[in-house]
C-alpha cells in the first residue's frame, strides 16, 4: 500500500491539515507517487531526480540541489548580516532607530518564506526544496529573537529590558511571539523530532499561532487605516506600505493552499492533466502575494542598507 | 469504488474548486485595483511634495531622488563630519608628538587643523539644517571658529612653550565642539518618544 508519508519522514511535517487530510482520505485515491502535499506529476519527480544529481566542483561531488538551496536559502541571511556594522561598532543610535523595522521585517519575510515552502510543493510537486522550510524557520526565529532583545535593549521606552518589551500592546505580542518561537528553534532538528515523536508536529503547529499573532503585532503596532501609517504617506504609495496590507496580501495565498478542499481540488486537476485550470485560478491569488511580498522586500532593503550605513530611517 | 464512496470524494473536491474560484476573484479584484491605484502615484506624489510632506517611507521609485527625509539628512550630516573628524584627530595626534621638540612640525600640524576646520565650517554653513535644529547647528559652527583662531593664533607662537601653552584653551575649545557636535547629531537622529508611538 501507497504511503502518504513516503518523502524524508525524518524532516518537517505537512500543515495542520494533513491530519484531516490523511482521516478523509485513503493513499490509493492518488496515485502511487503521492504524499502529503498532494499529487506528484512524473515531470516534477523527473525535477527532483535532476536536482539529486551530483556534479564535480573543485574536489569534490556537489548536488545540484544543494547550490541551488544555498542560492535560495542565502538571502535569508540578508536581515542579520545588515546589522552586523551597526553590532561591531556598538551602535546603539542605529538599533534604536532600525532594529525594529530590519529584524522585525526579516522576520516575517522568512515566515510567509517559510510558510511558502509546502504550498509550492503542493502547485508544483517538486520536493527538492523543502529543506528550506527549516531553514527559513530558523532565520525566522533568530531575526525575532534579535529584535526582541535589541529593542529591549535599546529601544527609547522607560524602563528596563523587560518593561520595554511589555510596556504597550505590540511589544506584549511581539515578546509571546518571540517565547513561541523559541521552543519551535530548540527543537527544530532531526534529535528533537526523534524524542518528540508525534508531539513534535503538534508543537510545531505554534508557527501557526505565530502566523496569526504577527497579524495583531502588526495591527496594534501600525493600525489598519493608511493615513495613520507612521512617518506618513513618504511616495504617495500608502496603502502599499500598510503593514497589514502587505501581511494580509501574502497570507491570503499562503492560507488558501493549506485549505484542504483546496488541495484536494488542485490535486485532482493535476490528475487529470488540467493543470492549466489550477494555473489560472491560483495565478491572480498569487499576484496578490507578490505584489505584498515586493513592498515587503522593498522595505527591507531600504531601511536594511540605511542601517548598514549607520544612517538609520526610522518608520 | 461504491457510488456512495465516490460521491463522498466527489463533494470536497468541487468545494475546493468554488472555494479557490471565489477566493481567485477577489484577488483579482484586488490585484486590478491595486494597479489602478498604482497610476495615481505621480500625482499624489506631486501633491505631497507640495503639501511639505517627506516621509521616510520606501518607495519603489520615487524615494530620495526628489525628497530629502530627515534620516538622510542625518546621514549626509555624518558623512561630512565622520572624515573631518578622523582627520583632525589625525592633525591633532601629530601636533602632540611634535609639540616639545620640533617647533615647524608642530606649526604645520596646527595649520593643518585650521585648514580643516575651516573646510568643514564652510560645509556645516552650507549645509541645509532643519529649523528644529539650526541653533545647534549655529552653536556649533561658533565653537568650531572659536577652535579655529585660538589654534591659528597658537601656530603663530614664536617658541615651543609659548606653543604649549595655548593647549589648554585649545582644549576646552575642543571639548565646546564635540560637544556641539553630539547635540546636532542627537538632533538630528531624534526619533519620537515613547508616548509619540503608536
Amino acid at each position: 500500500m501507497a504511503t502518504t508519508r513516503n518523502y524524508e519522514p525524518d524532516l518537517y511535517p505537512g500543515d495542520a491539515t494533513d491530519r484531516w487530510t490523511e482521516q478523509k482520505e485513503r493513499a490509493e485515491d492518488y496515485e502511487r507517487s503521492a504524499d502529503s502535499y498532494g499529487y506528484q506529476p512524473r515531470r516534477a519527480k523527473r525535477v527532483d531526480e535532476w536536482m539529486e544529481v551530483e556534479f564535480k566542483f573543485g574536489g569534490s561531488r556537489i548536488k545540484r540541489k544543494a547550490v541551488a538551496l544555498v542560492l535560495l536559502g542565502g538571502p535569508a541571511l540578508v536581515p542579520l548580516f545588515f546589522c552586523l556594522p551597526a553590532l561591531f561598532t556598538l551602535d546603539s543610535n542605529t538599533f534604536s532607530v532600525a532594529v525594529d523595522d530590519v529584524l522585525g521585517t526579516g522576520a516575517e519575510l522568512c515566515l510567509f518564506l517559510c510558510l511558502l515552502i509546502s504550498p509550492l510543493m503542493t502547485l508544483t510537486g517538486q520536493r527538492w526544496f523543502f529543506p528550506l522550510r527549516r531553514w527559513y524557520g530558523i532565520m525566522m526565529a533568530c531575526c525575532g529573537i534579535g529584535d526582541a532583545v535589541a529593542a529591549g535593549l535599546t529601544d527609547t521606552f522607560s524602563g528596563g529590558f523587560f518593561a520595554k518589551l511589555t510596556e504597550h500592546t505590540f511589544t506584549l505580542v511581539g515578546l509571546i511571539m518571540v517565547m513561541l518561537v523559541i521552543p519551535l528553534l530548540i527543537t527544530g532538528n532531526k534529535w528533537a523530532q526523534r524524542k518528540l515523536g508525534r508531539y513534535w508536529k503538534l508543537l510545531h503547529r505554534l508557527i501557526y499561532v505565530i502566523w496569526g499573532l504577527l497579524a495583531i503585532h502588526l495591527l496594534t503596532l501600525f493600525g489598519f487605516q493608511p493615513d495613520i501609517q507612521v512617518g506618513g504617506a513618504g511616495d504617495g504609495d500608502i496603502i502599499f506600505h500598510q503593514r497589514f496590507y502587505q501581511y494580509s496580501a501574502c497570507s491570503i495565498f499562503l492560507l488558501t493552499l493549506r485549505l484542504p478542499p483546496v488541495k484536494r481540488w488542485i490535486a485532482a486537476r493535476q490528475r487529470e492533466g488540467r493543470d492549466w485550470l489550477v494555473v489560472l485560478t491560483i495565478t491572480p491569488i498569487f499576484a496578490l502575494f507578490v505584489f505584498g511580498m515586493v513592498f515587503l522586500i522593498n522595505e527591507e532593503i531600504f531601511k536594511g542598507i540605511d542601517m548598514f550605513n549607520n544612517t538609520p530611517s526610522a518608520e | 469504488m461504491s457510488e456512495t464512496y465516490a460521491r463522498r470524494r466527489q463533494e470536497p473536491t468541487n468545494a475546493g474548486g468554488f472555494m479557490l474560484a471565489a477566493i481567485s476573484v477577489l484577488a483579482t479584484i484586488a490585484v486590478i485595483a491595486g494597479l489602478v491605484y498604482a497610476t495615481g502615484v505621480g500625482a499624489r506624489r506631486k501633491a505631497l511634495l507640495a503639501a511639505g510632506d517627506c516621509a521616510p517611507v520606501p518607495g519603489l521609485v520615487v524615494t530620495g531622488l526628489d525628497c530629502t527625509t530627515e534620516q538622510q539628512l542625518a546621514g549626509e550630516y555624518t558623512k561630512i563630519t565622520t572624515p573631518a573628524v578622523q582627520q583632525l584627530n589625525a592633525d591633532v595626534a601629530a601636533y602632540t608628538a611634535s609639540e616639545r621638540h620640533d617647533l615647524a612640525a608642530a606649526e604645520s600640524a596646527l595649520m593643518a587643523q585650521v585648514t580643516l576646520a575651516q573646510a568643514l565650517d564652510k560645509s556645516l554653513m552650507r549645509f541645509p539644517f532643519p529649523a528644529a535644529v539650526a541653533p545647534q547647528a549655529k552653536a556649533l559652527m561658533q565653537a568650531i571658529d572659536v577652535r579655529v583662531k585660538l589654534t591659528a593664533e597658537q601656530a603663530r607662537s614664536s617658541s615651543l612653550g609659548q606653543l604649549r601653552s595655548f593647549n589648554s584653551r585649545i582644549q576646552t575649545a575642543s571639548a565646546a565642539v564635540r560637544t556641539d557636535m553630539k547635540l546636532v547629531r542627537k538632533a538630528l537622529y531624534t526619533r519620537p518618544t515613547a508616548d509619540q508611538e503608536p
